[in-house]
């Protein structure tokens, strides 16, 4: 207890001096979506993680311009229903200037139009389905690729490089599964291949054996493109080469897939995934300082043995493409889509972003295909 | 051997054992029912709790701390599976169950029991995290060919394993007095309670003996599902269902649907597509709810168990 005036003046005055400042401080508030729960909630966990360490190096020093970028993480579950909800929720509380997720197309789609409705610009970098951009919303920025982006080189170099006819699509019964596979089919049979047959599955499938069983019996396939999540795919992977389907397992067929395979899967996977072909964006084996540098901050704060995944890369880029917009003199929520929709060639870990008219990214100059060699590490192709 | 008849019986071996799988969860689903005429929502994270168990059993405890090869580890760890999922069942029902039981109402121990798969599902998504595990069998490496039918040793541990535990519950329903009790708690709790069967007792058995199937259960499941603190509820969808569809709490229905199930699975992926596996399960559901509510082995209630 302070007994003297004096000596209470004072403190007030250092209350004050302290007080004053971070009352001024300006913020940019950033609602995160999310799924924490359910079975994509890895989706999250690697998203905060990308997220708390780019806010380390943003914030430290005082922020950007000023400005301070504050988050509020939010499980969205990767469920449109819960999403719509949390968004909701997320707008009338939290107030956010910005909002950066949903990792799951379908819930990424649910909200895109509370957000367009409210104004609030939205960050995706997750979300495969071509509709989130090719909606005509103006408030929605995507640094991941689409599903076009993504099935329409491996269609086109499946065909051309690797000389295959035939193939056949397995994907995940979502928005972002189905888009992929098209994406893919327009492209082969474009190019003049044949697409023999298309399996879909639901995210509750456990046992691919049968699924293999189906392709084996099929006949010779060259090329079997792939769109799931790690854990299915890898299982899928496995069945594939217990049925002889794929080159990991003594087969002909070469498996394909998108950026959506975390680094990890290989190992995962074991000799399944020898030959897999897939095109990456994030690559931790990338000399490119920007990603060197990133490894070498996640590491020292993760631990060294942790190498990031594209889904840690993905979000820690969100918040440097936010502090960018604020460097550029965004304060709100307008003048942060103004700043993004003139975005050209920013350089993040993930590569350069250069939003399109319609909120996608449309530079792809880093994207590249790896194939996955005997001893599980990857071989760039140079496609 | 025709390439028809060769994918039929490829089909068929596939389905038997996705259908022991399923059985093997569905069982505990089954005897829970038939002797306390309750349905245990919490099932699937028991489920979950055993494929934990068995992937710290044989990833690091055994084969890590005790040096043991990779396939004692593996058996070691269903064993330890079974253990855990018995303890859990054990704890629980003192826990939770019993102490609701008591107090005579039928539905505070059903909610209780949605209760405990929320508790269990955060819980390990606390210590676990939500990052897949890669629980691998030393046994799915290993495929076995007679010409061009294959199938992993994996699969045939599953049969295997599946037959001992039903043939194991079977013999102790039939010829133990503890089983005999069991099935006179079933068919009538309180006459059983006056000619001296400690009721408490026999239905805490039956949550134990539930849960150390299903934990057994998640020990097999981990090699094939994507081991997440959410992994069970992957399954007991079906599970149920194949309870439902065999009748509810009767073991050799539940036995008769999961096989069922499994090869009907199989051939909807050949020539259907597995898309519409959720569909075609649940319309033979309401088909079986219309043309036979008691469900494939239509006995008595009082002899279901």
């Amino acid at each position: 207890m302070l007994r003297f005036p004096a000596l209470k003046l004072a403190a007030l005055a250092v209350t004050l001096a302290t007080a004053v400042p971070a009352a001024a401080q300006n913020v940019i508030r950033v609602g995160v979506l999310m799924p924490i729960s359910g079975p994509a909630s890895y989706f999250g966990v690697q998203g905060k993680e990308g997220i708390e360490l780019a806010l380390e190096q943003v914030n430290r020093g005082g922020g950007v311009n000023g400005f301070r970028i504050q988050v509020q993480y939010e499980d969205s579950a990767c469920s449109p229903l819960q999403a719509t909800n949390t968004v909701k929720r997320v707008l009338e509380q939290f107030k956010p200037h910005i909002v950066v997720g949903e990792e799951c197309s379908d819930a990424s789609l649910a909200i895109a139009p509370i957000l367009e409705q409210a104004k609030v610009p939205m960050l995706n970098a997750g979300s495969a389905t071509n509709q989130l951009t090719e909606s005509g919303y103006k408030y929605v920025f995507r640094i991941f690729p689409n599903a076009q982006q993504q099935g329409e080189p491996l269609g086109r170099n499946a065909f051309t490089k690797l000389g295959a006819r035939t193939a056949v699509l397995l994907h995940e019964k979502t928005n972002a599964g189905v888009d992929n596979a098209d994406g893919f089919a327009k492209a082969f049979e474009a190019a003049g291949g044949k697409i023999v047959g298309r399996i879909d599955f639901g995210r509750d499938v456990n046992d691919f054996t049968p699924i293999a069983t189906r392709i084996a019996a099929m006949g010779k396939v060259d090329v079997l493109p792939t769109f799931g999540l790690e854990g299915q795919q890898v299982r899928l992977s496995q069945a594939l080469a217990q049925a002889k389907v794929v080159k990991g397992g003594g087969g002909s067929a070469i498996q394909m897939g998108s950026i959506w395979l975390p680094w990890g899967y290989d190992a995962k996977a074991g000799q399944a995934a020898v030959g897999y072909i897939r095109i990456v964006q994030f690559d931790p084996t990338e000399k490119r300082k920007m990603v060197t540098d990133f490894n070498a901050a996640f590491r020292a704060k993760y631990g060294a043995d942790k190498t990031p995944t594209h889904i840690n890369a993905h979000a820690y880029d969100t918040i440097l493409l936010i502090a960018e917009a604020v460097r550029r003199g965004a304060k709100d929520s307008e003048s942060l889509r103004d700043r993004f929709s003139k975005m050209r060639e920013v350089e993040v870990t993930t590569g350069k972003i250069t939003f399109d008219a319609k909120g996608q990214n449309s530079d792809l100059s880093v994207i590249h295909f790896v194939e996955t060699q005997p001893d599980l590490s990857w071989k760039s192709l140079n496609w | 051997m025709t390439d028809l008849l060769l994918l039929f019986t490829q089909q068929t071996i596939n389905g038997i054992y996705l259908g022991c799988l399923y059985v093997l969860v569905a069982l505990g689903l089954t005897l829970i029912y038939g002797v306390m005429n309750q349905i245990n929502f919490a099932h699937a994270d028991f489920v979950t709790v055993g494929a934990f168990a068995a992937f710290f059993v044989a990833t690091r405890w055994a084969t890590k701390w005790l040096g043991l090869p990779d396939t004692t580890g593996y058996l070691l760890s269903i064993v330890a599976a079974l253990g855990a999922g018995a303890l859990l069942g054990l704890v629980v029902n003192a826990a939770v169950f019993a102490p609701l039981r008591n107090r005579g109402d039928e539905l505070r121990p059903l909610i209780a029991t949605i209760g405990v798969s929320v508790l269990l599902e955060n819980g390990q998504l606390a210590l676990f995290g939500p990052i897949p595990f890669q629980f691998d069998s030393p046994f799915a490496q290993h495929t076995i060919r007679l010409g061009r039918i294959f199938f992993s040793q994996q699969s045939v541990l599953v049969v295997i394993v599946a037959a001992l535990a039903i043939g194991g519950l079977y013999a102790f329903m039939k010829f133990t007095f503890l089983g005999k009790a069991l099935r006179a708690v079933s068919q009538d709790r309180e006459t059983a309670g006056l000619m001296g069967i400690n009721e408490n007792f026999l239905i805490a058995l039956t949550i134990v003996i539930a849960s150390a199937l299903a934990g057994m259960a998640g020990a097999l499941l981990g090699p094939v599902i994507v081991l997440t603190p959410f992994a069970g509820a992957s399954v007991i969808v079906k599970a149920f269902a194949i309870v439902i569809i065999g009748g509810f709490g009767n073991m050799e229905g539940t036995i008769i649907a999961g096989i069922l199930v499994g090869i009907i699975e199989a051939f909807t992926v050949q020539y259907l597509g597995s898309g519409v596996i959720d569909l075609v399960v649940f319309v033979l559901l309401l088909v079986m709810l219309v043309v036979r509510p008691t469900g494939l082995i239509a006995e008595r209630r009082e002899e279901n168990v």
